[in-house]
């Protein structure tokens, strides 16, 4: 699975989480009130295009299965060995990403100190290895904690006091 | 003419005082910086710009994203001149002779090419939206519910069939995003779609939330899954433009700034598109077709001034028919709307002198990406070597902070995440995010208009057809696709060469 030429199995899956979408849209807009007690026209039912989109929708998950098919997909149905370890930098940044904005922005943390505290965890973690190779660890710790607390307290006064715009 | 002169130099008068001049400098670097470092596109820079100026007034706020999107187009050729890296997909045509004059030590000419390029692909499309807006403005009141809906479609199937290299998966990618635009409650009637019961649902999905996770987010997910590589930079010359270069190229370069203004019009396609049709119209009428690639000073010239052409040419369509030529033009839209400018046909009549302060705020821009073209090269290198992990922290607290600013909803920032992750992973599998855009964007004017025109005909399917403007599009959209089945492709391609080989056995002084 790489940017420019997934592979057919991975194009297969896609191929069907689109067409088990578009038959979920299909099916919710057949059964969404059409709003004849208003004296609605059925050409302006709420659900008319997001019926349309759904099938269409299907038809191009459809010919994309097909095509996934024609290339090779069945051959190579075994799922890809997924090994934690060799995307630990992509799992981290989520997890982190993840924890600061939907947890701990918004629960009562001042923002300054939550976009803080993220930073340099965030660059603490991603210089780990550079810096335990280096032999500097102890600075790179220093240096992530002052790096965050200057950029935090830097977009909160910027976003807040300067174009006086509410933060979470 | 004269009206168009005098209003355009009524903006240019509103617009020098020192702050606005302030805020338009400040923006192009902030544009250029952004455009510069790889990972960071000018959709992320406009869409982060439109939260932090939201109490501007609608003028300076306007500036600052047009001198930011400007500023991103242009940055991008920094890093695709001395990394290697586009900074912006719009630069990754400026890679292969940038780069390749700047590992024969010309990097500072290759710098100031992109430079000149830049600057005058700005003006040829700042002329082009001076002198069509109004025209396209005119012809646009001739749009009714059946045009408008062909329109909208036609801008999602042409967006999802150049900006990636699957057509397929640039059309599933535009109807989810059509699709996106349901969600919540419709226009007509405020009857809640595919809510839930989530009241949050109900005002539907924002477009800058939605944005900012799909090219904010998720291009932080895609930088860090990756060690970076060691900044190399090459050695440079002078960043002072040669008078020689602009010369010897003119012809280059008008013709760049042309085909980069019309591919900024056609709705969805964007900077890259222009940048590599430009490139590749350069190579064909090219003299020195065999420098292309080695350091071609024609090649970079043509990809910079049609990708910066492709700015003033992606606002066109915007003004006059409310529809974004670009991804960033998309928030641009988004921004308009946000400040209370009502773009579309109508644009013209009720307020022309706004179409004249959006070239004038693209003149400011010239200047600024002129002035920290010639001045900022060496800090702009040092700033290539930050390491990435000192920026994507902070640029995902942007994102954050972004998401939740355009309405003060903590259901915003879900909205990012959850853009994000999809973005990245669609990314992975080759969908583009353009169309996706595009289709958020162009949804709702899908929908009404659909409806609109069913419920005026009484179900009758013939005006989507038969009207004159409505069967043009209708035959661009069934053109566009039905050129993609591999069939009809052979069988059109063979009947053109047919009817050029007659042509040309007709006229063989041709």
């Amino acid at each position: 699975m790489n940017d420019d030429h997934p592979r057919p199995v991975a194009d297969l899956l896609s191929g069907i989480v689109w067409l088990v979408l578009a038959i979920g849209i299909v099916v919710m807009s057949w059964q969404m009130d059409r709003l004849e007690h208003l004296k609605v026209s059925v050409y302006s039912a709420p659900g008319l295009l997001t019926g349309i989109l759904g099938i269409s929708i299907a038809i191009m998950g459809g010919i994309l299965i097909l095509r996934s098919i024609r290339a090779g997909a069945l051959r190579q149905m075994e799922l890809p060995h997924f090994n934690p370890r060799d995307h630990w930098r992509l799992l981290t940044g989520l997890v982190l990403c993840l924890v600061f904005a939907g947890w701990v922005v918004g629960s009562g943390v001042p923002f300054w100190l939550a976009a803080a505290l993220f930073i340099a965890i965030f660059v603490f973690v991603f210089q780990f290895e550079d810096r335990r190779a280096s032999g500097t660890l102890p600075r790179g710790a220093l240096f992530a904690v002052v790096y965050g607390l200057i950029c935090g307290a830097a977009i909160q006064y910027v976003f807040q006091e300067v174009f006086l715009v509410r933060l979470p | 003419m004269f009206d168009g002169l005098l209003l355009f130099g009524h903006s240019i008068a509103s617009f020098a005082r020192p702050t606005t001049i302030l805020y338009a400098l400040a923006a192009s670097l902030l544009g250029l910086v952004i455009g510069a470092l790889p990972g960071l596109t000018a959709t992320m820079g406009v869409a982060l710009m439109t939260t932090l100026t939201l109490t501007l007034p609608p003028s300076q706020a306007l500036l600052i994203l047009i001198c930011t999107y400007v500023g991103a187009i242009y940055g991008g050729s920094r890093s695709a001149i001395l990394l290697n890296i586009p900074g912006t997909p719009a630069s990754a045509a400026s890679c292969l002779d940038g780069y390749a004059l700047a590992r024969q030590g010309l990097a500072g000419r290759a710098m100031g090419i992109a430079t000149s390029g830049s600057i005058l692909g700005t003006w040829i499309g700042m002329v082009a939206l001076a002198l069509f807006t109004p025209i396209l403005g005119e012809a646009a009141l001739k749009f009714g519910a059946y045009e408008f809906f062909w329109l909208a479609l036609f801008g999602v199937v042409i967006s999802g069939n150049l900006t990636g290299n699957d057509p397929l998966k640039g059309w599933l990618a535009g109807f989810a995003g059509l699709f996106v635009a349901c969600i919540g409650q419709e226009g007509l009637y405020a009857h809640d779609r595919f809510t839930f019961g989530f009241h949050d649902l109900s005002g539907g999905i924002s477009l800058i939330p939605a944005l900012v996770g799909a090219f904010g987010f998720a291009e932080v997910l895609t930088v860090i899954k990756d060690r970076p590589p060691k900044v190399i930079i090459n050695t440079f010359d002078t960043v002072i433009p040669r008078i020689r270069d602009v010369t010897q190229y003119w012809r280059t370069i008008i013709r760049s700034g042309l085909i980069g203004t019309g591919i900024g019009i056609v709705p969805g396609v964007g900077e890259d598109v222009a940048a590599w049709s430009s490139y590749a119209a350069a190579r064909r009428a090219s003299k020195e077709k065999e420098k292309f690639g080695k350091g071609s000073v024609e090649g970079l010239m043509a990809a910079e001034t049609g990708d910066n052409a492709c700015v003033p040419g992606a606002v066109i369509p915007v003004l006059t028919l409310a529809v974004p030529g670009s991804a960033p033009a998309a928030v641009l839209l988004a921004a308009m709307l946000i400040h209370g400018v009502q773009p579309g046909p109508l644009i013209m009549v009720q307020n022309p002198q706004f179409v004249y302060d959006v070239v004038a705020m693209m003149l400011f821009a010239s200047v600024g990406i002129l002035i920290y073209g010639l001045t900022l090269t060496k800090v702009l290198v040092k700033i290539l070597q930050v390491p990435q992990t000192l920026v994507m922290p902070v640029i995902f607290v942007l994102c954050t902070v972004g998401s939740f600013a355009i309405a003060s909803r903590i259901f915003d920032i879900f909205v990012m995440l959850f853009f994000g992750v999809v973005g990245f992973f669609l990314r992975r599998l080759n969908y583009p995010m353009a169309p996706l855009v595009l289709g958020i964007v162009l949804g709702d004017l899908l929908d009404k208009n659909l409806r609109r025109g069913l419920v005026l005909s009484d179900g009758d399917l013939s005006p989507f057809f038969t009207r004159p403007i409505s069967f043009v599009l209708f035959a661009l959209v069934a053109g566009t696709i039905l050129l993609n089945v591999p069939a009809i492709h052979n069988a059109a391609a063979a009947g053109w060469a047919k009817m050029t080989g007659a042509f040309r056995r007709g006229n063989p002084a041709a």
